[in-house]
């Protein structure tokens, strides 16, 4: 009698676990989110040891409004374009400006405005562009500030010849770190992810002269603009239900550039 | 960018590569020397402490060390670390190479039969000549093989001063190829480090074939 049981509560075991799978099968797909896994407040991860971040949290949001499995995928910023071409994942979507790479990918509807700045200590003696003249500036690698100082023609490239030394991080981490410790003289970035990185100390300012500006989008592989109409839609229904603004809220050193508006504002 | 400037540029790294490279192998190699005979000290707190050097340089991530080497000076004491970045790679490399080199250096010294030290002793020779004139040439000729690996190693190793924002080759290969969305320049590099890897290698196995005086 024992073993009846026992026997008829594994079958029953069993069938639990099997419509645990297809009920999560039903859902829809899986859906990849590729993104820096250093890039704060856009995408990180947080304290716990778990990613975290506005655009890893929208993305969550809106595979949860979608019915799809949110799956992520952290990179180096450099791999971004091997991950997506191999199909690792589905998209880049981590602070991803689209100026200047508008050609290149699928780009969903843009989310996010954003500014690259010059970032110095209070007691600096820079207060213009122009006093960087013969300065130490740091800038992370593969970043629009970095691509903004090479470009001579619609960018900052002629300004970067005036420096003494154009020092290349791998994280803005590091370079503030060294600008800190007096290793640089300023650093140039963007404006949300300056904020993030002053948020935790005093003494650090940015200039009021901008060095440029530009548009976060997702971006997807040129081919995929099917996946990418799903995403725009589904984005748009999240601003239209206050998702997008909810989550905005929780990281007040990006929400004042977060551009998409209900489509009853429009 | 042409091919011809991208090639230009990631040149002008592999030059970066090869002076970090030289000067942490000049360094480093007569350092393990000297690692090595405080290991072997008779005073035992000089040996422990060389034990515990050598452990946390093989035991914690080459690239953590660069940052504090370099960082260090201003966490600990505030200094302000102005154009200290070059100087604070090459105690790093150098400090975390010699600890293998001494490792490679007691391994050979350490396969010397007793028997050598007592013929040596009963032909009159002192301790100093015995190390320099019999130990160490054999010592040198059976470690080259290790050393070698070591070496390669550290042609591969020099990309992590990237940490520090040192334009190496490897580092320029990742920028050029995030702003011109290309793989191309990972392939230019892997090319640089093969050559110069290869040429390290002939280099060598010359001087093994040097040192085949019995053959």
């Amino acid at each position: 009698m024992k073993k009846l049981l026992a026997m008829g509560l594994s079958v029953l075991m069993v069938a639990a676990l099997l419509c645990g799978c297809t009920g999560k099968k039903e859902g829809g797909r899986v859906f990849k989110q590729g993104f820096d896994l250093d890039y704060p407040p856009y995408s990180y991860i947080d304290d716990n040891g778990e990613v975290g971040g506005f655009d890893v949290e929208l993305c969550k949001a809106l595979c949860e409004y979608k019915g799809w499995t949110y799956e992520a995928v952290p990179f180096n910023w450099d791999a971004k374009d091997a991950e997506l071409n191999a199909g690792n994942c589905d998209c880049i979507w981590s602070g991803f400006t689209k100026n200047g790479r508008e050609d290149e990918y699928a780009w969903s509807i843009c989310y996010s405005d954003n500014t690259q700045m010059i970032m110095v200590p209070d007691d600096s003696d820079i207060k213009s562009l122009a006093d960087l003249a013969g300065k130490r500036v740091g800038v992370q690698t593969a970043t629009s500030a970095y691509d903004l100082l090479q470009d001579k023609e619609e960018g900052q490239g002629e300004l970067r010849e005036t420096f003494e030394k154009l020092e290349v991080y791998d994280t803005y981490t590091i370079a503030f770190n060294d600008l800190q410790a007096g290793g640089i003289d300023a650093i140039a970035i963007d404006v949300t992810s300056g904020n993030f990185l002053m948020s935790g100390t005093e003494g650090y300012h940015f200039l009021d002269e901008a060095l440029g500006s530009e548009q976060y989008g997702i971006g997807f592989r040129k081919d995929d603009t099917e996946l990418r109409d799903e995403v725009n839609e589904a984005l748009q229904a999240l601003v239209d239900n206050g998702t997008y603004d909810e989550i905005g809220k929780k990281y007040p050193e990006i929400y004042e550039f977060l551009c998409l508006k209900p489509s009853s504002e429009e | 960018m042409t091919f011809a400037t991208m090639l230009q540029t990631m040149g002008s790294g592999m030059l970066k590569t090869i002076l970090l490279f030289v000067l942490t192998l000049l360094g480093s190699i007569p350092l393990g020397m000297i690692v090595v005979f405080l290991k072997k000290s008779k005073f035992k707190p000089i040996a422990w402490l060389t034990d515990i050097y050598i452990a946390i340089m093989r035991g914690t991530p080459l690239m953590l060390q660069l940052l504090v080497w370099y960082f260090g000076p201003y966490y600990i004491f505030g200094w302000s670390i102005r154009g200290y970045k070059f100087p604070a790679l090459l105690i790093g490399f150098i400090m975390n190479y010699a600890a293998y080199f001494a490792e490679i250096y007691r391994s050979g010294i350490d396969s010397m039969p007793v028997g050598q030290y007592e013929a040596a002793e009963i032909l009159g020779y002192g301790k100093i000549q015995t190390f320099f004139r019999i130990i160490l040439p054999q010592v040198i000729k059976r470690i080259l093989p290790s050393v070698t690996n070591e070496v390669i190693t550290l042609v591969k190793d020099t990309s992590l001063a990237s940490a520090l924002a040192y334009a190496e080759v490897f580092s320029l290969a990742k920028q050029i190829s995030a702003s011109q969305t290309s793989f191309l320049p990972f392939i230019v590099a892997g090319v640089f480090y093969f050559v110069a890897n290869y040429v390290v290698a002939w280099i060598m196995k010359g001087i093994e074939k040097s040192m085949q005086y019995y053959k």
